[in-house]
């Protein structure tokens, strides 16, 4: 690269609570290039970007912005030396048009509704984005609210744009376009960083790669001169690989199915979703985000229950209808969602508590008092099966890695011994080692002779641990393949199509 | 700051920076009454801060249920009242003490079963379900049994109101004892039974209590059952003490806000799922120190509430300066 640096990070640090988020860091950004950052969760690239963009403030370090030492205050001293950070969760107001969202923070005491509508209607079509720049943000889809932050940015005549994990709630085609914008980007001498976890993406749309491990800054490198291989030992440092192929196909066979589902229904998300799932297998359910899949799940859990349009679900044969998941958990299915933090665990509280509760929700009987040891027994035989770390006592499960705090939720369920669990995206932002672990959770589960649902948008984890994948689209089952004839391609065109 | 925050963090432990602030600020309102204020320490004083803080400590270990369970219950003043008038009816009609109790309580968990109802079932919000039902308990009362009087005498020479205002040893009242029995039991329910950790899961996380099959109806049943028999204690014991039900204690909502005041100064946050009996009692200690303290500094109870305002109002910001909610702590565990 050549000329002066944009933005020059030098020796940046990030202490939380004695804990170093960042430490050391050399970064530099060049003006027209697309720098990914890769990194397991708490590598330290969010922070990296919080810096750069004035959330957080450096423990120790500078900041360069033009060769110039800055210190930004907050993220509007960062907004106004042309730094903008477009988040994962979109920061526009539902209830204001597209172009309000634009210039939002800028307006002047009086805005001509139509001069703003103009500006937004140009840097829009500028983009060849086709949005209307009076309608409300909140009718857009995740993907079009990120490229309208975008446009914002570009309106705001941002030279830097940090994008962190843009293409994670987006379809395939959607981070297409995506992609595409950020080129014209380019194009116009605009520097972005984007946080990725699809590592193909850093690979093909990156010029630059920094690889992140444990805070610290692992290396710096042109894109073309990585592979995936590569990029993972950087990643995780030492000769761990990535997870192989280790499925062993078994056949339906003649067993009953342990679940069957004809018909569900539920207002425009379920549509007559049909399904069975046999007892061993890891069922996997493929599709877009918005398919059905979590939702057909929270029906059959008693979690949902307003606006079931209808629809019949046998467990072992026997029909079930359940009102809450009480009943569901009783009779032994059990939910693990996808968003651990809002439905997931109990943050106050210690791994040991957690696990309990799970404990208590099924076997409490008719007791009164809490059954202290044995309350621990159960908490300490799951803690040791699913080996979780870091918490040596009662420290809250706010404080662990998030691979561990996955593992506190499936133990909280698997210590309820049930009989059909159904794994809504298990394998999401948790670090590389951990998601090895969490599969071969899933897959020694299975083998125990137990049911299982594995809903994920991440095709590589559908195909490496499912027996039988189906495919979920518009709120039913458009595709059912065993294993063997089940194909990325073929998954995807069943999915999209 | 962080520094400073982080080293007396450490040094208390896990603990709540704000019990240590109340705590200290207790202590400090302590000795600066007793060296300025005539008869305040004395024995005589010390049982009257005791039994004139019985109905609020009976009250707040009912609320305090409430909250840490992420609810709130509104209605328990009216519950109290409703709850004396029920009790001061049936002796006026002539019923022996025991059968008018049972009566009465059996009518206060109907009560606490149908804000549980509303709450759990028609899963309406329990600040919004519990002050409509404190309106219509209130209203019907006053229409049914006072003909829309706010004052319902109570017999004071009537063994069934004498017996709960009798010294059982020398200093050692009826009132006394129920509140140590409450307050014993308030710390068994939440920290040795199984309702009790299942009322902190889902102050925690409610979503999370409901998916892992918690029985958050029935739990929710018992918490506001709970909060109604408190309710009926306390006014039980206030009706008897002053001789009258005054339903006033309603309308002008200067006792649930003390109730509220006793919660949160003790250190339970309203979001729930946090504390337990020691912040009750420190909660209810300040309070009435410093309602017993102003009281005999005769400062007016207009002065009176102008203080415990700001006293809640700084009680806050130093939880929210001690304890910042910002992106640095909202994100631990996420760098």
């Amino acid at each position: 690269m050549s000329g002066q640096a944009i933005v020059k990070v030098k020796g940046a640090a990030k202490i939380y609570g004695g804990i170093a988020a960042l430490e050391g860091a050399d970064f530099d950004l060049y003006a027209g290039e697309i720098h990914a950052l890769a990194g397991e969760n708490g590598a330290g690239k969010s922070t990296l970007c919080k810096l750069i963009a004035g959330v957080t403030r450096p423990t120790s370090g500078t900041i360069q912005i033009d060769g110039e030492d800055v210190k930004f205050a907050n993220p509007k001293d960062a907004t106004a030396r042309g730094i903008a950070m477009v988040y994962q969760e979109t920061s526009l107001v539902p209830q204001l048009t597209v172009a309000q969202n634009m210039v939002l923070g800028r307006e002047r005491p009086f805005n001509s509704v139509r001069q703003v509508r103009n500006a937004a209607r140009q840097v829009l079509q500028s983009l060849n984005f086709k949005v209307d720049p009076s309608q409300l943000a909140g009718t857009l889809s995740t993907a079009k609210r990120q490229m309208v932050e975008i446009a914002r940015a570009v309106l705001n005549e941002a030279r830097v744009v940090i994008l962190d994990e843009p293409t994670a709630a987006l379809t395939p085609e959607e981070t297409d376009h995506l992609f595409d914008l950020m080129r014209s980007l380019q194009k116009r001498g605009v520097a972005m960083i984007f946080i990725s976890h699809a590592l193909e993406e850093a690979l093909n749309h990156a010029d630059r790669i920094t690889v992140l491990r444990n805070g610290r800054l692992v290396t710096t490198g042109d894109a073309a001169d990585f592979d995936r291989a590569k990029l993972i030992r950087h990643m995780i440092g030492d000769d761990l690989e990535e997870t192989g192929n280790t499925t062993i196909h078994r056949p339906s066979g003649p067993t009953p199915p342990v679940l069957q589902v004809e018909n569900l229904s539920m207002g425009s998300m379920l549509n007559n979703m049909s399904f069975s799932v046999f007892p061993g297998q890891i069922t996997g359910i493929a599709g877009l985000i918005g398919s059905g899949r979590t939702e057909a799940a929270k029906v059959i859990v008693g979690h949902t229950k307003r606006n079931i349009g209808g629809g019949r679900i046998w467990l072992d044969g026997q029909e079930i209808r359940y009102s809450v998941p009480s009943q569901a958990i009783a009779d032994g299915i059990a939910y693990i969602s996808e968003d651990r933090k809002q439905e997931g665990f109990f943050d106050t509280m210690s791994t040991a508590r957690n696990i309990g509760l799970g404990w208590l929700a099924k076997f409490r009987g008719r007791r009164i008092l809490l059954p202290r040891s044995q309350l621990r027994k159960a908490a300490d035989e799951w803690r040791s099966r699913l080996d979780i770390q870091g918490d040596d006592g009662d420290k809250s499960v706010i404080y662990l890695s998030g691979g561990n705090q996955q593992k506190v939720v499936i133990a909280k369920s698997l210590v309820q011994n049930p009989r059909l669990v159904i794994f809504d995206e298990p394998t999401r932002g948790v670090d590389i080692g951990a998601i090895a672990e969490i599969r071969r959770i899933v897959r020694s589960f299975a083998d125990s002779g137990a049911g299982v649902i594995l809903i994920s948008s991440y095709l590589p984890e559908i195909l490496d641990l499912s027996d039988r994948i189906l495919v979920a689209k518009s709120g039913t089952i458009v595709a059912d393949f065993p294993r063997e004839e089940a194909t990325a391609t073929r998954i995807l065109h069943a999915a999209i199509h | 700051m962080t520094l400073i925050t982080d080293a007396i963090g450490k040094m208390l432990g896990q603990r709540n920076i704000l019990e240590v602030v109340v705590l200290g600020v207790n202590v400090a309102l302590i000795i600066a009454f007793a060296i300025l204020v005539d008869g305040f320490a004395t024995l005589g004083n010390l049982s009257v801060i005791l039994s004139n803080s019985t109905p609020l400590a009976i009250l707040s270990c009912g609320m305090a249920v409430v909250i840490i369970s992420r609810g709130l219950d509104l209605s328990i003043i009216a519950v109290m009242v409703a709850g004396a008038t029920t009790y001061a009816s049936g002796i006026e009609a002539g019923l022996p003490g025991g059968l008018a109790l049972l009566i009465t309580a059996a009518a206060m968990i109907t009560v606490g079963m149908v804000n549980a109802w509303l709450i759990a079932f028609a899963e309406l919000p329990a600040m919004l379900a519990t002050l409509a039902s404190a309106m219509v308990i209130m209203g019907l009362f006053r229409f049914a049994i006072l003909q829309g009087e706010f004052m319902l005498l109570l017999p004071k020479s009537n063994s069934a109101v004498q017996i709960l205002t009798t010294d059982i040893l020398p200093g050692i009242s009826v009132p006394i004892v129920v509140t140590a029995v409450v307050l014993v039991a308030t710390w068994v329910l939440l920290s040795r039974t199984i309702v009790g950790e299942i009322i902190y899961a889902m102050g925690d996380n409610f979503a999370a209590a409901r998916l892992s099959g918690l029985p958050v109806r029935p739990v929710t049943v018992v918490i506001y059952v709970w909060a109604a028999l408190m309710a009926m204690l306390a006014g039980l014991l206030i009706s008897s003490a002053s001789g009258a039900v005054d339903f006033r204690m309603v309308t002008n909502g200067s006792l649930l806000f003390d109730v509220i005041l006793v919660v949160v100064l003790g250190g339970i946050p309203l979001r729930g799922g946090r504390g337990g009996l020691r912040n009750i009692i420190l909660g209810v200690a300040l309070i009435a120190v410093l309602r017993n303290g102003m009281t005999l500094m005769n400062v007016t109870t207009q002065t009176q509430d102008v203080i415990k305002g700001i006293v809640l109002l700084v009680a806050i910001a130093t939880e929210n300066f001690l304890n910042p909610r910002d992106i640095e702590t909202d994100t631990v565990g996420d760098l």
